[in-house]
């Protein structure tokens, strides 16, 4: 039995060549470098709380990268074979951990395990709460209990490291580094880039804005004029958060910079994200803390920002700090979040689910960025303003709103390739503390969900517009889950410059020599074969995505969707024609001015001062129109447009699973036919190429993950398909028997369970 | 959104109003081609207004009032329509006009509904939809334990069941009369639905009679044995009472009550703690409140919570669910009831066959459960609704169908792909629940509609909808046999309809047409015309190659064809 079936070549994932055989029956993958650190065998995986009938045996190993659960069952849960090439169908990776408990229920006692502490008992019980919010459970009735008891120490030691160089992605990069001494590179994220291969055929660049022309060509492809790219920041001379390079007003020299950039926070100078067609600039902008040199400093930059606006408009400055709620509100939002998704009993939160859900505010937060991004889209968008994003480190709230704005005004965002460019210019390479935000280090004061945060507002306009974006939420539920693995370089640090001098340091200790480079190549996100098979990759892909390419057909004509540069401005807003149906067109007819939303003057709930009924109108006058996938898109705020991102909180939870139901099933169907349509696409372009000797290679290829097997496809509905795909809680703790019929969802059944917050304070 | 086409014409319509014609033609020409009027619709009055729009402020306009709607045409400048005017649930019609009275409640005038006036005309006869005989036919009825009885022919047996009923096969005419005598109006248990493999039933019925003094009936408990019996291996009976157990208790008082174990020896019963139609009014309201004039937006979901609405749509599904289960996994055959087993009752043997049997998850089979469960089987329409009835704080009103419907479509969120109707079907019927421009869900009963010649007199709704199908048609649909559907009956997967419910307002406005069934759509226009010219080249190709291949006909061949060939 090998656990990759669809592995082409063991050359696309970072194994050691060697496959370890363990329990004579199931291959356990190890990567380079990691090493197993304990092991215990015949281990019980519980599986519903209620009964042991369901458990799982098998080997619970802790290594430096992950924990595993090795079944003795060679047959896997799921039953489909999505699955993670890092990790098995039960393993965690250790930076995903969040707690462990270990518990004696003969003694009853309970103990949260942190880091280096000594354990008074033989533990009977293993509870690991997970940052995706799953929780596992194992029981050692069985196991040797002195052998339990260190297995238990070593996942709380190597889960909790004291410091940044003892994470996996240290050994993984040396070893690679060894092993490969002759190449510059050990691995494939090279400083040029990372080719995405999200899915077959449609691979691109992922510009990673290390390098000075990937800035340069983000300023041309705005068509931004007034901004240049400045390298004073080369060897992180200036800023240690800063990248080397960043975009700043064109009449700002060198020597202005570096005179003012003792005086901002962190020495972050103000630093240029984005340009609207219509010269309007997005622009982040750390505190000034000089209070003698505030006010002229402030006036020069605005009016540096000012000369690079075309119509040489004023700026509008948005102070972050004071309009939205600060990372503490968010994570304690998050944690109640949390709470209510996977601590409590199913039922017992089933009376009070909704006031709960708004009392973990969590919503309310989504909506807030939300509806502030989008007021920034009328400043940049209707008041030709640009746009300052000032926050006093300005590496937190701004890298969300920066990134939210951009995804709402330029479809280039809303591709797979802009998205992690996106990433990337306002997240990694600007200095979001990915270390401290996720806590890899477990310390647990500076955590903040921030980054979910952007993807859960993301998702929020992906289900308003589902035909907006390249990528699927399965994508979006992926990426926040690759913040957990500690292999990837792009969720590890805090700064690239940290990367740099961490990884220099961890070098020079391992005898590996760097040459040029300036700090070790850590493997990317991007490079998503490394997690995924090419198959697996294709449910990245939105089946209801309508690329700029994607021709369409109305009333049997084809139309492409055709745009210049600058029809994203709302102000050009083109009606592709296809998207037209009978009633839009009615509205189409009728003249703009006599609309009835435009006449709305009397609004009864308008606000008062000019700015506000502005937005209020702007706001309006966008939602009366059809709506132009491939220019601006703004979110819906009204309390029932704003929803929890059920796929990711609930794929782990088995009770709230609908089998053979959800939006997969909708995804499943289109799927097959736009997998049709390709092929018939592919087709006709071969026939009339070369109709004899049209080849079928490429017929082989495909962008969905559900592939057609003919026209009219009729072979039913694959029915591993659940609301959780491709994820699977089966196998997954659940407070009920899993199995059998619904009625076990709403009936009896006692219920143990245990809340982190109770556990806390025992010992 | 100005469209007159008779397919919206309907959402002009005030709520629970009707309109009669009068003799007195007030109509001048040019008013009548300007205001959309269905085949026998006739303008009463109109005038000069302005509109307090709740959501947009005054608006000047003319309001014309006809025998069937009150519309409102503004006269500012465009020529659209404010049709969300009067549309809400339970609107206040304090500063409408007499007349408006008048025509709005026509029964409290004398005059006839709508319904009766309407001289529409449709390709298709929707009255034929449903041939009780013939559905029972489909579930393999009557078979060696059931069988037809036309006992109720003349509805002497109980007025308010149908004249066909089935029967377990052993039960004589004569016991059946027996066991009416111990069940509240004579609403004895009669199948429903049977399983086409292990033969378990859903029957329905009405309370048993057991009153203070816990009477019992020797004949009731022989029939509810003889049911069990219809299958062999099953040793208990479930009954299934819709009611919190309180209410069924205190029903005793009135002469009611439920199955004890005591006289029930082989039958097992489970309260589904669903609640009154007092309840369920007074939880819509709650709904109303919130979303009418202004969305409740600082406390959204803790107003929608205190509202109970989903809490009460969680039991009727959760209730279902159960049924559904027990017949499925041939645990057991299942007896549903609640005090008269016209409301709570058909909600949960309607919604149970629902989950169980495929074939209503069609349009057309959706049409023959409702005629079934819930026109034939009397679920009280006019009581309920208050069709031209102006009292409407009428206590017998309530919204049970409506949940039905809501609860109908929090499946079909939950499975996109399994019913054959979109949410626009479900829209239009809910629609024609309140317009009296269709006879379908006029009068409580079969017996009275056949009183009255409904079908004669009158137009389905059916017909509206089943002449223009692909307007109702869920383009995901992808048809299933045999599939028992569950849904979670989660607060986690449970919405509010906003679509129904907030259609009014301008600010909840949806995207129309749905993004994700119109992205399907451009597919399958795109998927279409591929074929075609795949098929034009292929043939063009032949041509040249003079070898002639056997034409495609039908694009559905085009492709293995095109495999081998290309």
């Amino acid at each position: 039995m090998i656990l990759t079936p669809k592995l082409t070549s063991l050359a696309d994932v970072p194994y050691r060549s060697t496959l370890t055989a363990l329990s004579g029956k199931v291959l356990c993958l190890h990567l380079t470098g990691e090493i197993v650190v304990n092991e215990v065998n015949f281990v019980r995986k519980c599986i519903a709380t209620d009964t042991s009938q369901y458990d799982l045996w098998g080997k619970l190993i802790c290594s430096n990268f992950k924990i595993s659960f090795i079944t003795d069952d060679p047959m896997p849960l799921q039953k489909f074979h999505y699955r993670n090439l890092l990790l098995g169908e039960h393993d965690v990776p250790l930076t995903c951990i969040e707690q462990i408990v270990t518990v004696n229920d003969h003694k009853r006692k309970q103990k949260v395990l942190g880091p280096n502490q000594k354990l008074k008992f033989n533990p009977t019980e293993l509870i690991i709460y997970c940052k995706d919010f799953r929780i596992v459970r194992f029981r050692f009735d069985e196991s040797g209990p002195e052998s339990a008891k260190k297995v238990c120490l070593a996942i709380a030691h190597y889960s909790q490291p004291t410091d940044l160089q003892l994470l996996f992605a240290f050994e993984y990069v040396g070893k690679k580094y060894h092993n490969s001494a002759s190449k510059v590179n050990g691995v494939s994220s090279g400083g040029g880039g990372v080719w995405s291969g999200a899915g077959s055929g449609s691979s691109q660049r992922t510009p990673l804005f290390e390098t000075y022309s990937d800035w340069d060509r983000e300023i041309k492809r705005t068509g931004a004029s007034g901004w240049r790219v400045c390298s004073i920041n080369e060897g992180y001379m200036i800023s240690t958060c800063l990248p080397e390079y960043f975009v700043v007003p064109s009449s700002l020299a060198d020597q202005d910079l570096k005179i003012f950039s003792p005086s901002f926070v962190g020495r972050r100078m103000p630093f240029w994200c984005w340009s609207h067609s219509n010269g309007s600039a997005l622009v982040r902008m750390a505190l000034i803390k000089d209070v003698l040199q505030q006010r002229k400093i402030d006036q020069r930059i605005c009016n540096a920002i000012t000369k690079s606006h075309p119509q040489r408009s004023d700026v509008y400055k948005s102070d972050l700090d004071k309009t939205l709620p600060n990372i503490q509100e968010i994570q304690a939002a998050f944690v109640k979040l949390k709470q209510l998704c996977v601590n409590e009993p199913f039922e017992e939160t089933e009376e009070k689910w909704l006031s709960s859900l708004e009392s973990t505010r969590w919503l309310e937060y989504v909506r807030a960025f939300l509806q502030h991004s989008a007021e920034l889209v009328y400043i940049l968008d209707s008041q030709r303003l640009s746009v300052v994003l000032q926050e006093e480190e300005g590496r937190d709230l701004s890298c969300l709103v920066a990134s939210l704005v951009q995804v709402m005004m330029d479809p280039h965002f809303r591709t797979i390739t802009g998205f992690q460019s996106l990433i990337q210019k306002e997240w990694v390479m600007v200095g979001y503390q990915f270390l401290d935000r996720c806590n890899h280090l477990k310390r647990s004061e500076k955590e903040s969900p921030l980054f979910l945060l952007f993807l859960d507002t993301t998702w929020q306009l992906l289900e308003q517009y589902p035909a907006a974006f390249e990528f699927s939420e399965t994508y979006l539920a992926v990426l926040c889950d690759s913040t957990r693995i500690s292999l990837f370089g792009t969720f590890l640090f805090n700064s690239p410059h940290q990367r740099v001098k961490q990884s220099t340091e961890f070098a020079i200790s391992k005898n590996i020599q760097l040459g040029d480079e300036k700090g070790l190549k850590f493997p990317s996100v991007w490079d998503w074969a490394l997690q995924f098979t090419a198959k697996d990759r294709t449910l990245f892909h939105n089946p209801f995505y309508i690329g700029r390419s994607t021709p369409c057909v109305q009333n049997g004509s084809r139309k492409s969707f055709k745009r210049t540069k600058k029809s994203y401005s709302s102000t050009l807003r083109g009606m592709p024609s296809c998207l037209k149906n009978g009633i839009i067109s009615d509205q189409e007819l009728l003249p703009r001015r006599n609309s009835l939303i435009l006449k709305l003057k009397t609004e009864p709930l308008q606000h008062t001062d000019s700015q506000n009924s502005g937005v209020d109108q702007y706001f309006k006058e966008w939602f009366s129109k059809p709506v132009n996938l491939h220019g601006i898109i703004l979110p819906r705020l009204s309390g029932t447009h704003i929803k929890l991102w059920k796929l990711c909180y609930f794929r782990w939870v088995p009770e709230a699973q609908i089998n053979l139901g959800g939006s997969i099933m909708a995804f499943h169907k289109l799927s097959l036919l736009a997998d049709e349509v390709d092929m018939l696409g592919r087709m006709l372009r071969q026939h009339r190429s070369d109709p004899l000797e049209a080849c079928y290679a490429e017929l082989d290829q495909s962008r969905m993950y559900f592939r057609a097997t003919g026209p009219h496809d009729t072979l039913g509905t694959p029915e591993f398909l659940s609301s959780s795909f491709p994820f699977s809680p089966v196998g997954n703790l659940c407070r009920r028997s899993i199995l059998g019929t619904p009625l076990s969802k709403f009936l009896s059944g006692a219920k143990i369970w245990l809340s982190t917050e109770t556990l806390a304070n025992e010992d | 959104m100005a469209s007159a086409s008779t397919s919206k014409c309907n959402s002009y319509a005030l709520e629970n109003e009707s309109i009669k014609m009068v003799s007195q033609d007030g109509l001048s020409q040019d008013l009548s081609e300007s205001v959309p009027q269905l085949p026998g619709e006739i303008l009463i009055t109109d005038k000069e207004v302005i509109y307090i729009c709740p959501f947009n402020g005054p608006i000047k306009g003319r309001v014309y009032i006809t025998n069937y709607r009150l519309y409102l045409r503004s006269l500012e400048t465009d020529l659209r329509n404010l049709r969300f005017a009067l549309k809400q649930e339970g609107h206040s019609r304090r500063d409408m006009f007499e007349i408006l009275t008048r025509y709005a409640f026509p029964l409290a005038h004398s005059l006839p509904l709508f319904a009766f006036l309407n001289e529409e005309k449709f390709n298709v006869d929707g009255w034929t939809i449903y041939n009780p005989v013939e559905e029972y036919r489909r579930q393999g009825l009557p078979n060696h334990h059931w069988r037809i009885t036309f006992i109720n022919k003349c509805y002497e047996l109980c007025d308010t069941y149908p004249a066909v009923l089935v029967v377990p096969y052993r039960t004589s005419d004569d016991d059946l009369r027996r066991v009416a005598t111990f069940r509240s109006r004579n609403r004895i248990p009669v199948l429903s639905w049977i399983h086409p493999e292990n033969k378990m039933v859903i029957m329905r019925c009405s309370q048993p009679l057991v009153g203070m003094s816990g009477k019992r009936n020797k004949d009731d408990e022989k029939y509810l044995d003889v049911i069990r019996e219809t299958n062999r291996q099953i040793s208990k009976l479930t009954i299934y009472d819709a009611r919190p157990s309180v209410n069924a208790v205190a029903n005793k008082a009135t002469g009611g009550g439920y199955e004890s174990d005591d006289a029930y020896h082989n039958a097992e019963l489970s309260f589904l703690d669903i609640h009154n139609i007092h309840v369920m009014r007074e939880s819509l309201k709650k709904v109303k409140d919130i979303v009418y004039p202004n969305i409740e937006e600082s406390h959204w979901l803790s107003s929608l919570e205190s509202t109970h609405w989903l809490e009460h749509i969680k039991l009727v599904l959760t209730g279902a669910i159960q049924v559904a289960d027990k017949v499925s996994s041939g645990k057991s055959s299942v007896l549903v009831h609640c005090s008269d087993g016209w409301d709570r009752t058909a909600q949960l043997t309607s919604l149970a066959m629902l989950m169980l049997d495929s074939f209503y998850r069609s349009i057309e089979g959706f049409e023959i459960l409702v005629q079934k469960e819930w026109i034939s089987f009397g679920h009280k329409f006019a009581s309920r609704i208050g069709h031209g009835d102006k009292n409407h704080a009428d206590a017998d009103r309530s919204p049970i169908f409506l949940q039905f419907i809501d609860c109908v479509w929090q499946m079909s969120k939950q499975f996109p792909t399994a019913f054959e109707f979109n949410e626009c079907f479900l829209i239009t019927i809910l629609d024609h629940l309140y317009s009296c421009r269709f006879g379908t869900f006029l009068f409580n009963c079969e017996s009275a509609r056949e009183r009255q010649k409904l079908t004669e007199r009158t137009v389905s709704v059916w017909s509206l909808i089943n002449s223009n199908k692909d307007k109702f048609k869920n383009p995901f649909y992808t048809k299933e046999i045999n599939r028992v559907l569950y849904p979670v009956a989660s607060m986690r997967h449970l919405e509010l309809w906003v679509n129904y419910y907030i259609r009014w307002n301008p600010r909840i406005k949806q995207q129309q047409p749905n993004p994700v069934e119109q992205r399907y759509m451009e597919l399958l226009a795109l998927r279409d015309d591929y074929i075609k010219r795949l098929e034009e080249l292929h043939l063009a190709n032949s041509a040249k190659l003079s070898d002639p291949p056997a034409s495609p006909s039908s694009p559905s061949q085009v492709m293995p064809h095109m495999q081998t060939h290309f």
